[in-house]
């Protein structure tokens, strides 16, 4: 603790650079806000989709072109001058811009002729610039001053006029942070040593220990299997099984045995081109291996090779960069500086590979394991002499050929230089330090993981049109942290959980709620449901049935009938017997066409495509999920089981008080538990009325099954 | 060349309304429609804006929408595998009168096949056509109960799509994209509009033929829209939502006492926690309550009278399309917004009885016809019919050649065709009583009117009072539409009353 501690201090002492973020030069401000007005107001039809009237905006040298008709839209140094201005001030309600849109304000087009008067200078967007690795500026409050991340929040919220909360309850704190790090909830021992002593000293302890649980890498591979649109299908027509689940065990593994950053983001996209690759290098290559393939009678494989290639790039892009390539495959980026030819070229690093949208999937790698032998499709490079050209795609179509490109990186990022032109020379230019994007990128989606939303809420789009961060200095604080800490996650998600900031108390003060009513400069704790995995293993341990066994062959829970219905295939679910029933979800067998239902409810996704981020909805299928779904059903019954063998003879009240202390992790209030004991008599009573008396098991179900649909229980408080 | 700034603002000057808006995004056709529907210009010019993520307000409340609407729900039927035109609507003597005889060189150039190899044969169709109603449409002794609505149906026979495989093409169709990850038409409405359906979900799915389309539930999918807006699939056996029975030992007595404790104890701790969320999350859980009976009492035909049951060929208790066909009546009286229904069985290649167009195809078409007739009379009959707007399709053509696959020519059948297919529509403001569009002599391409696939969208669209270029979604950077992200989807103002 204390040595980590020094060690953050020592990062804010070492770099006495002037900090940018603050003292920004008034014309850069001026830039940044013209820049702003662009993006917002003029590239849904001056950009790279459209090109109205052969106008593109997003790129300097475009605006400053010569016109066959009219002045440039801008020349720098005169605003008088350039078509730009003259429109949007147009008297015409024809002719001035924007098209069919409100004009601009005053203030807005006083800040054009601002910044063309001064020389039309883009500014170069915030995720492309180098990262600031400096300690944030202190706050008022001396016990937020250890930590980078409590100094930038405390001064934020002391700025703010909000005053800093208050900790948690501890047993609170040990429930939210063994969901974030594990999935599960905590283990009771680990409840009540630090209730006993709520000490810092303790507290690392006892995240150390859950980082040190297996569980942890279980819950943080899902966020990895919906980037890498991981199923156990192949998706399309057919949607025909494919044993890639050695992929998933790798990703677990590779979490828990916290393999760096860039040496996992070298395996996944090319261990197969390491120098000694070994069988878990190659294995690691099945993320870009899980691209659909269409089996369909009468495809054309070429078409779908194609297909899959492009998906690689732009899963690539879209996970590790925060980019959107997949417009450019039709024409330039609408908003950033991405061009139709640089989609190709950076398409061209994935374009060597000997896999062709084959039935079989090969190329194969066979892997043994204790009961027998498995065969996981892997990436593997074509022989020189048989490389492919990559040509662009005229208006994308993978028919229409236009000019042959070598690999390369589009130039708004740094320079691919003089790498290989392969996917390793591609995985290590994502890792360069000079590249600023992976660490913000990744350092933001552990933040979003832990804390329900990111520092930039658009975890898919660091680009122009994508969320600003609420707090630049704290993410380039938290993504230099991770690079510091030589691309350990999880070191860095220990760092996070260890801060005052994320012990806050989830109870929002008056002035919280009313400044900051979004909970966007986290004036409290922030509190949402939980994701649809851990709905569903929470249930299962709080019931005691959730069988820990890890990895291999994915498992059926049930799934009601008829959920299958599958084209041109006689497979079928055949519900698992034993232990495989009550596995964590991430084992449950993944369908493309047809996933889960109840997991779905919950928002988890059919994984056809990368995805970025779950977007948390609340409906009454979810609602009927949780009440109706038979694992839910048994899990009540089976916590019912539980509570009455742990309390042997008492009364409705204390059991209820068991009950819901096992549950939620807290002591309960006494009108809870007489409201729970209440319900225990009703369900009692009518079983008598009917001359059908209720068995107790049924009778604490009922109870059971209140408790785990609580809006507390399938939250993170 | 570059003219001063006052030789520039003078010709900006003396361009007209006309020239200019013709050369800007909207195009000619936009305007003169603009002109003609008079509802355009009126309309607000914000996209739909949804609440925050973890607010309070239902994502499927009531909205507006951006101009007066023609229809107010869609039932969109998709006989998957796609039906051949050839077979039902697209009559032409000269494909059979070359009948058997190889095909001509210049429709083979430059096409690719899903299965035919070769040189293929011309294949004229066994069926006899005639003209019915007071429209004289031209339509197949295949389907003679919709021949008795042919003056409701307005026959669309020049649609077009770019895919020839099953799942890219039913994807293009359903969401814009044949790719997947797309938001199907149901979400995007039920983003747009929401839904009027309180107790019901407000998108349906039904599904008979006992497949999912090839494209698997994604045809569905809300894709990048949030998964409220995602279609809800009832079925006619089992749960007709999944979950919503309670289970065995729990009567709805039971789950109420249940859920008063649960609202209880969520409110005890909302007054504490102080999380609007909460309080989200107990309505949700009042709302599955009701739709624990709601929604049994809407896919319950039993209590139908028997003419109605006799009219659609519907037997209550079991899975068919003409049951889906009168529960799509019952989900629309009850204002869902979007029912879709699919039926599996219309990929008639030829290489047995089960896929041909001889004994395959009519035994499709008497599963089919009467039941969307009946459909079409009923909500008639109730007044919905100008409110609701009915869809029927498949997701690509038929070649109008013959495909004997493998060289057997035991069967008759034909292979995937993307040049050109029939959809009808009928109701919610469609140009009922007439055909649009005509392909060749020999059915193989389109020679007036064509209907590309997000034409036909962005007409749906309008006739449920949406711009499709201002229903839109901001994902990953791009402003997503229904249409795709270059605006050159058509409204074709000859499929609207």
């Amino acid at each position: 603790m204390l040595a980590a501690c020094a060690e953050i201090i020592l990062v804010g002492m070492a770099i006495i650079a002037p900090s940018q973020g603050v003292d920004r030069a008034a014309d850069t401000l001026i830039a940044e806000r013209a820049h702003d007005i662009l993006v917002s107001r003029c590239l849904r039809c001056h950009g790279g989709v459209r090109e109205q009237a052969g106008l593109n905006l997003a790129w300097r040298d475009r605006a400053l072109q010569t016109r066959p008709k009219g002045p440039p839209a801008i020349i720098p140094g005169n605003a008088a001058a350039s078509a730009l201005l003259m429109r949007v001030l147009h008297d015409d309600p024809e002719l001035r811009m924007p098209a069919e849109a409100p004009a601009l304000s005053a203030d807005e087009v006083a800040t054009l002729r601002a910044w063309v008067d001064a020389g039309a200078v883009y500014p170069v967007l915030w995720s492309l610039r180098p990262i600031e690795e400096q300690m944030p500026a202190a706050g008022p409050e001396l016990l937020w001053n250890t930590h980078g991340i409590d100094r930038a929040v405390s001064l934020r919220l002391a700025s703010a006029g909000i005053p800093l909360p208050p900790e948690a309850a501890p047993e609170s704190l040990v429930r939210r942070a063994a969901l974030d790090i594990t999935g599960l909830p905590p283990d009771p021992a680990l409840v009540s040593a630090y209730v006993a002593d709520p000490s810092p000293a303790q507290w690392d302890h006892t995240v150390d220990a859950l980082l040190a649980s297996p569980a942890f890498g279980e819950r943080w591979a899902r966020i990895w299997l919906d980037l890498a649109r991981y199923a156990d299908t192949k998706g399309y027509e057919k949607d025909a099984r494919r044993d890639v689940w050695r992929f998933r065990d790798w990703l677990i593994d590779a979490w828990n045995s916290d393999m760096p950053y860039d040496q996992f983001t070298e395996r996944v996209l090319a261990g197969d081109l390491l120098p000694g690759a070994t069988e878990n290098d190659r294995i690691a290559t099945t993320f870009h291996r899980l691209t659909l393939t269409n089996d369909e009678g009468g495809t054309d494989n070429e078409e779908f090779r194609v297909a899959a290639v492009m998906d690689r790039s732009v899963t690539t892009w879209l996970a590790w960069m925060g980019t959107s390539m997949q417009c450019v495959q039709c024409h330039a980026h609408p908003y950033d500086t991405i061009d139709h030819r640089d989609y190709y070229a950076a398409l061209a690093f994935f374009n060597q590979t000997a896999d062709a949208d084959r039935d079989d999937d090969s190329p194969l790698l066979h892997v043994a394991w204790e009961r027998g032998t498995t065969t996981v499709p892997v990436m593997q490079e074509l022989p020189v002499s048989a490389q492919r050209e990559t040509h662009v795609f005229t208006r994308g179509n993978w028919r229409a050929l236009g000019d042959v490109v070598a690999p390369s990186t589009p130039a708004c990022f740094p320079p691919h230089g003089a790498r290989r032109s392969d996917r390793l020379g591609l995985a290590k230019w994502i890792m360069d330090p000079a590249n600023p994007r992976a660490a913000r990128v990744e350092a933001n989606r552990i933040w979003e993981t832990i804390f329900g939303r990111g520092l930039v809420e658009t975890l898919e789009d660091f680009g122009e049109a994508g969320a600003r961060p609420s707090d630049v200095t704290l993410l380039d604080f938290v993504a230099s942290r991770l690079q510091k800490l030589g691309w350990s996650r999880k070191a860095l998600i220990g760092e996070i959980i260890k801060s005052r900031t994320y012990r806050m108390s989830a109870q929002p003060s008056d002035a919280a709620l009313r400044i900051d009513p979004d909970n966007r400069m986290m004036s409290r704790a922030p509190r949402f449901r939980l994701e649809a995995e851990a709905i569903r293993d929470q249930s299962l341990a709080v019931a005691g049935i959730l069988d820990r066994s890890m990895h291999g062959p994915p498992v059926f829970p049930h799934q009601p009938d008829g959920t299958w219905m599958v084209v041109y295939s006689g497979d079928g679910w055949t519900t698992s017997e034993g232990g495989d029933r009550y596995r964590r979800a991430i084992y449950t067998f993944w369908r493309r066409s047809s996933p889960h239902p109840s997991l779905m409810n919950f928002d988890a996704v059919s994984r056809e495509t990368c995805t970025v981020r779950r977007i948390r909805t609340n409906t009454p299928l979810a609602a009927l999920a949780a009440m109706n779904d038979p694992t839910f059903v048994e899990a009540a019954a089976a916590f019912a089981q539980r509570a009455i063998d742990a309390t042997p003879g008492a009364s409705d009240t204390e059991r209820a008080r068991w009950m819901l202390s096992a549950a939620l992790v807290r002591t309960p209030r006494h009108e809870e538990c007489a409201r729970l004991a209440q319900l225990a008599a009703g369900e009692r009573a009518v079983g008598t009325a009917t001359a059908q008396p209720s068995s107790e098991i049924s009778v604490w179900s009922a109870v059971a099954a209140t408790i785990m649909n609580l809006d507390e229980f399938l939250s993170r408080t | 060349m570059v003219a001063t700034p006052a030789e520039y603002m003078a010709e900006l000057q003396a361009m007209t309304r006309r020239q200019f808006l013709g050369n800007s995004a909207w195009g000619i056709g936009g305007i003169a429609l603009a002109a003609m529907l008079g509802s355009e210009k009126s309309a607000h010019a914000n996209p739909v804006s949804l609440p925050p993520a973890g607010s309070v307000v239902d994502p499927l409340m009531v909205r507006a929408p951006h101009f007066a609407a023609r229809a107010k729900r869609v039932i969109f039927i998709h006989l998957a595998g796609a039906p051949s035109q050839h077979e039902l609507f697209d009559w032409k003597p000269a494909l059979v009168r070359h009948n058997g005889q190889p095909c001509p060189d210049e429709l083979l150039k430059g096409e690719h096949f899903a299965f035919i190899k070769g040189h293929p044969t011309l294949l004229g169709t066994p069926y006899k056509f005639a003209r019915y109603g007071r429209s004289g449409q031209e339509l197949s002794e295949l389907i003679p109960h919709l021949a008795s609505v042919a003056d409701d149906l307005c026959i669309v026979k020049s649609c077009t799509t770019d895919q020839f495989n099953h799942a890219p093409a039913q994807l293009l169709l359903h969401t814009g994209d044949a790719r997947f990850g797309g938001a199907s038409m149901g979400s995007w409405l039920t983003y747009g509009l929401g839904s009027e359906a309180s107790e019901l979900p407000g998108f349906v799915v039904l599904v008979s033929g006992d497949k999912t389309p090839d494209a698997g539930k994604s045809v569905w999918g809300s894709g990048f829209l949030p998964g409220a807006f995602q279609g809800v699939q009832c079925r006619a056996s089992g749960d007709p939502v999944l979950y919503v029975k309670n289970p065995d030992g729990v009567d709805r007595a039971g789950r109420r006492r249940m859920l008063d404790a649960l609202q209880d104890l969520n409110s005890m701790a909302a007054a504490s926690a102080a999380d609007p969320e909460t309080d989200a999350r107990i309505a949700q859980y009042e709302l599955a309550f009701r739709m624990q009976a709601s929604v049994p009492d809407a896919m319950d035909i039993s209590h139908e009278d028997a003419a109605t049951l006799e009219a659609y060929g519907a037997t209550p208790g079991k899975a068919s399309f003409a049951n889906n066909c009168l529960l799509a009546r019952r989900l629309s009286e009850r204002g869902v917004r979007f029912v879709q229904l699919f039926d599996w069985g219309w990929d008639a290649h030829g290489t047995s009885a089960t896929d041909d167009i001889l004994t395959q195809l009519p035994k499709k078409c008497k599963e089919s016809d009467r039941p969307v007739a009946a459909l079409i009379n009923d909500l008639r009959q109730r007044g919905l019919l100008d409110e609701t707007l009915i869809v029927w399709g498949g997701e690509f053509g038929r070649t109008p050649m013959a495909e004997f696959r493998d060289g057997k020519k035991d069967f008759f059948g034909r292979d995937h065709h993307p040049h050109c297919f029939t959809v009808l529509l009928a109701g919610g403001g469609c140009n009922a009583g007439t055909t649009y569009g005509e392909t060749d002599e020999l059915g193989c391409r389109v020679v007036r009117d064509p209907v590309p696939v997000k034409d036909l969208q962005a007409t749906i669209l309008h006739l449920l009072g949406l711009d499709h270029r201002r229903l839109a979604y901001r994902h990953a950077g791009l402003d997503r539409h229904l249409t795709g992200v270059t605006p050159d989807a058509r409204i074709h103002a000859g499929l609207i009353a």
